[in-house]
């Protein structure tokens, strides 16, 4: 099948995905309508406007900018016929800079022993919010945009071959970064450097090539990043290094939302190797020659700091209590309160969790009278710019940001305050600022997972049917803590949601009545992403409680999941993603003696995901052995790749089924190193089995997030199948 | 004090007492040595001294005066002429595409290099058991345990 693309003025408007244009239509006539709805006094309307706009929240992926359409900002071919694409995503270890070269490299026609990948930047004309890299959206949203400006540029350059050749374009195929008919042949290099005067772009984008002829994408194409990464030449954030630079550390609060009401030097700045104090107002730092000498400096300081949260974990677990009512509704099919039968009811609940990934937030700012040079570890360039750009009261034009490798996001690379500390810094000195926080900067003074809270009341007719499932959420803050800057303005009102955290808490089973109730809780710990937003906690409810129906209804965990799957297409894939894993994990054979299996599966940004695992029991420990894992993201780019990402996941959610927990005590979280606060390891890994699923001709679904969800509830599922224990809580402690 | 640092000596003024890790990143410019936890616990600071494998983080200096230490920076052997041949690990964490974000992994691959050095057949229990107390947030555990396992098949391949 061949594709044939024109640009349209505006990037078209996908069912699955939203455009920034689109996006600002529905928020506005959301905003009309409760606009409307507040003025008439009509609690219906809002309670209605809310349902509308949430529901593009919960089910559109985030609008992303538009890329560059000059195909020489992306790729560059030397006379030597070495090709460079610069690739806008951060690589933080999901393999981006590999797939996305991959795209590129297939609808191009490049050799790819001669493709070298770099990090693009705003010096290249990239939109560093575009550079943003979230969400599992990367390739979903630069698929089709990459080909298109690839297959534009390989047109380009058979234009112009056939034009320093003699010959016609038609008779020349572009294949390993040359073009010919034969007879005759030049490389790519030698056309770009033969060319004379300035390349034309087309407005029109160039027809993209067949699928069938496809020679990388949906290849386990190895990752282009490796060998600098197992030789240790890779620079992350933290590795930043520069001519005449020194060492921050700033002064952290006792307790969340403490202020400094006063500040002093101390004997600070005679302690060894302390270059120079730095006090602001509710700002204390010090810079010095080494990390140690500026982190040991901090402690003679004389501060004073105020007010505060003194919170504590009891307490702070007593506000996710779900209220009676209120809350604000998000989703509602057929009418639940007309549903009779027998009730079911359950309450599940989800800690805080850290991001702990390995590289701790880190940032190296060169800081100038008129200019500054920041890099940093960070998915968010863009903001990253901004809020330096604030905090130095510098023009944000005059603010570069430029993206390291990242040793870990999940979501936590989203933070600035390193960049913004060092940025402080370097302008107080006059001199280039490494600041890389410690461990426990990282689990105490970062943000982290919110806690959640789950209930669920559902009816069962005497035929065995699930005739309703009423869901209410409680969760705190994921995009809106003000204690992390976010601040959502008029958004906030509009919603009466935090949606990242609601994020996961529709229901996607086809069920006669359905209705979903979030209550936003604004919780005095900061909490922001952690990889899956919502849908880790949801999910784990969910699919939890979906076991708990197929065990009330006497139904096989496949059987009632196929059933009740959803309409149409969505269904389809479920059923594939369902069969595959039932299949590979020989679900209803003999399960070795003391083990049980369990299911669970989710719709997550565009991807269906089946997980099966198999645990067994050893007093109050819970081991898992095995894990077969069916996803389907639509096409496929790199199956390798794909399978890191859901090994990952699979790992990263055990920690959070079997060991972590965040708590707080006294205002401030306890967990503050790995004594404290460990994670899993290698001995507790399960034999994991991923069985990609190429259910269509374009992705259609992220992979960095959507199987984390389904980890706990397979394994409390399993858990409950081997000992009739329910386990609602996690980390799953038996009792 | 003077320090032997992938078959190179280095002078340091550092403190006696500050932890070998720092010294290498911060003063020596040898980044490749990573930072995770500080306590001995995580495994990502992992070097060789005198070939075992040591946590960095919490190695003072005035230990390993006079030894020779070998980070992610010296796995690799070096000819002459420039050409770079990875350890057997490396290799095989290649082959096997085990790192994701990688920050974990010269610390991976030390502790296994060091561990191959004294087992080169292992079974797949000891290998676990060696690389039990090094973290990988990004979840690599599968793959290293493969990995490992290849990385003795390869280094039996080389001795042949
Ligand atoms: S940094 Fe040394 S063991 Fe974690
Ligand atoms: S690869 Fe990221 S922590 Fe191991």
């Amino acid at each position: 099948m061949t594709k044939t693309t024109q640009t349209p003025a505006e990037p078209k408007a996908k069912g699955k995905g939203l455009t920034r244009r689109r996006f600002l239509q529905v928020l506005g006539g959301g905003a009309a309508v409760l606009a409307v709805g507040a003025v008439l006094g009509g609690p219906t309307l809002v309670r209605e406007g809310r349902l509308a706009i949430n529901r593009v929240f919960l089910t559109g992926s985030a609008p992303s900018s538009p890329p560059p359409k000059d195909p020489f900002v992306w790729f560059e071919i030397n006379a030597a016929n070495e090709a460079t694409l610069y690739i806008p995503k951060v690589e933080m270890g999901q393999g981006i800079h590999t797939s996305l070269a991959q795209i590129a490299a297939d609808e191009l026609e490049l050799d790819w022993q001669t493709v070298r990948v770099r990090q693009a930047d705003a010096s290249r004309g990239f939109d560093p919010q575009l550079i943003f890299t979230f969400g599992s959206t990367s390739i979903t949203a630069l698929y089709q945009p990459i080909r298109e400006i690839a297959a534009t540029m390989r047109e380009m350059l058979r234009t112009e071959a056939a034009a320093q050749l003699g010959v016609a374009a038609a008779d020349l195929t572009a294949a390993n970064s040359t073009i010919s008919n034969g007879s005759q042949a030049k490389t790519y290099g030698e056309i770009i450097a033969a060319k004379a005067g300035a390349w034309v772009i087309p407005e029109a984008a160039a027809p993209l090539k067949p699928d069938a002829d496809f020679k990388l994408i949906g290849q386990s194409v190895k990752r282009v990043d490796l060998r600098d990464k197992v030789t240790g030449r890779a620079q992350y954030g933290f590795d930043m290094r520069a001519e005449g630079m020194v060492y921050g550390a700033v002064a952290r609060p006792p307790r969340y939302g403490a202020t400094l009401k006063a500040s002093g030097e101390g004997d600070a700045r005679s302690q060894p190797g302390v270059v120079d104090v730095i006090l602001r107002e509710g700002f204390a730092g010090v810079v010095a020659s080494t990390r140690r000498a500026a982190q040991a400096a901090l402690s003679h300081l004389d501060l004073t700091w105020e007010g505060g949260t003194t919170i504590n974990q009891a307490e702070m677990e007593a506000m996710l209590t779900l209220p009676k009512e209120g809350g604000t509704l998000i989703q509602r099919e057929g009418n639940v309160d007309g549903a009779t039968g027998t009730v079911i009811e359950a309450n599940y609940f989800t800690p805080m969790a850290v991001h702990a990934q390995m590289e701790p937030q880190a940032a190296l700012a060169d800081v100038k009278t008129d200019s500054a040079l920041i890099h940093t570890s960070t998915q968010a360039p863009g903001l990253s710019q901004e809020r330096i750009a604030a905090a130095l009261k510098m023009d944000e034009a005059k603010v570069a940001v430029r993206a390291a490798y990242v040793g870990g996001g999940f979501g936590r690379k989203t933070g600035t305050d390193a960049a913004v500390e060092a940025a402080l810094l370097s302008q107080a000195v006059g001199r280039p600022v490494m600041v890389g926080w410690s461990r426990e900067e990282e689990m105490q003074q970062g943000y982290r997972r919110p806690p959640a809270a789950n209930y669920f009341r559902a009816t069962i007719s005497e035929a065995g049917d699930i005739t309703s499932v009423h869901h209410e959420m409680a969760s705190g803050d994921v995009l809106f803590n003000p204690q992390v800057g976010a601040s959502g303005g008029f958004l906030e009102v509009l919603l009466g949601t935090d949606p990242l955290a609601a994020y996961g808490g529709l229901i996607h089973y086809s069920l006669p009545a359905v209705r979903g109730i979030y209550h936003r809780m604004e919780i005095p710990v900061p909490t922001a992403y952690w990889r899956g937003l919502g849908s880790f906690p949801n999910t784990f409810a969910i699919e939890s409680f979906i076991d708990e129906l197929a065990v009330a209804t006497q139904t096989d965990p496949f059987d009632l999941r196929l059933k009740y799957r959803p309409a149409d297409d969505l269904g389809r894939r479920y059923e594939l993603v369902l069969n595959a894993v039932r299949e590979a994990s020989g679900w209803g054979s003999a399960v070795p003696e003391g083990r049980a299996r369990g299911l669970a599966t989710c719709y997550d940004r565009g991807t269906v995901v089946g997980l099966v695992v198999e645990v067994s029991v050893n007093e109050s420990e819970i081991n898992v052995h095995e894990a077969w894992c069916a996803v389907d993201p639509g096409l496929v780019i790199n199956p390798n790749g794909a399978a890191a990402q859901v090994e990952g996941s699979i790992i990263m959610g055990l920690s959070s089924t079997l060991i972590e927990q965040q708590t707080v005590e006294n205002g401030m979280a306890v967990g503050n190193n790995f004594n404290t606060y460990p994670l899993l390891r290698i001995s507790q890994a399960p034999r994991i089995t991923v069985l990609p699923i190429n259910s269509g001709d374009e992705p259609v679904g992220g992979m960095g997030e959507p199987v984390i969800g389904v980890v706990p509830a397979a394994v409390g599922n399993a858990v409950f199948a081997l000992t009739g224990q329910r386990l609602r809580l996690l980390p799953l402690t038996l009792a | 004090m003077e320090l032997r640092i992938n078959g190179q000596t280095y002078t340091v003024a550092s403190d006696a007492a500050e932890p070998l890790l720092w010294v290498l990143r911060d003063e020596l410019g040898l980044t490749g040595t990573k930072y995770g936890c500080g306590l001995g616990i995580c495994g990502s600071c992992t070097v060789h001294v005198d070939g075992e494998a040591m946590r960095s983080c919490s190695t003072p200096l005035s230990t390993v005066e006079g030894k020779a230490i070998t980070t992610i920076e010296g796995l690799a052997t070096v000819e002459a002429d420039g050409t770079e041949t990875l350890h057997p690990v490396q290799e095989a964490f290649i082959e096997e595409q085990v790192p994701q974000c990688a920050w974990c992994m010269s610390g991976q691959m030390m502790q296994a290099a060091a561990f191959l050095s004294n087992n080169p057949q292992p079974t797949e229990d000891e290998i676990i058991a060696a690389m039990n107390n090094n973290y990988c947030r990004c979840g690599c555990y599968t793959r290293i345990k493969t990995a490992v396992a290849l990385a003795a098949e390869i280094a039996e391949e080389r001795r042949a």
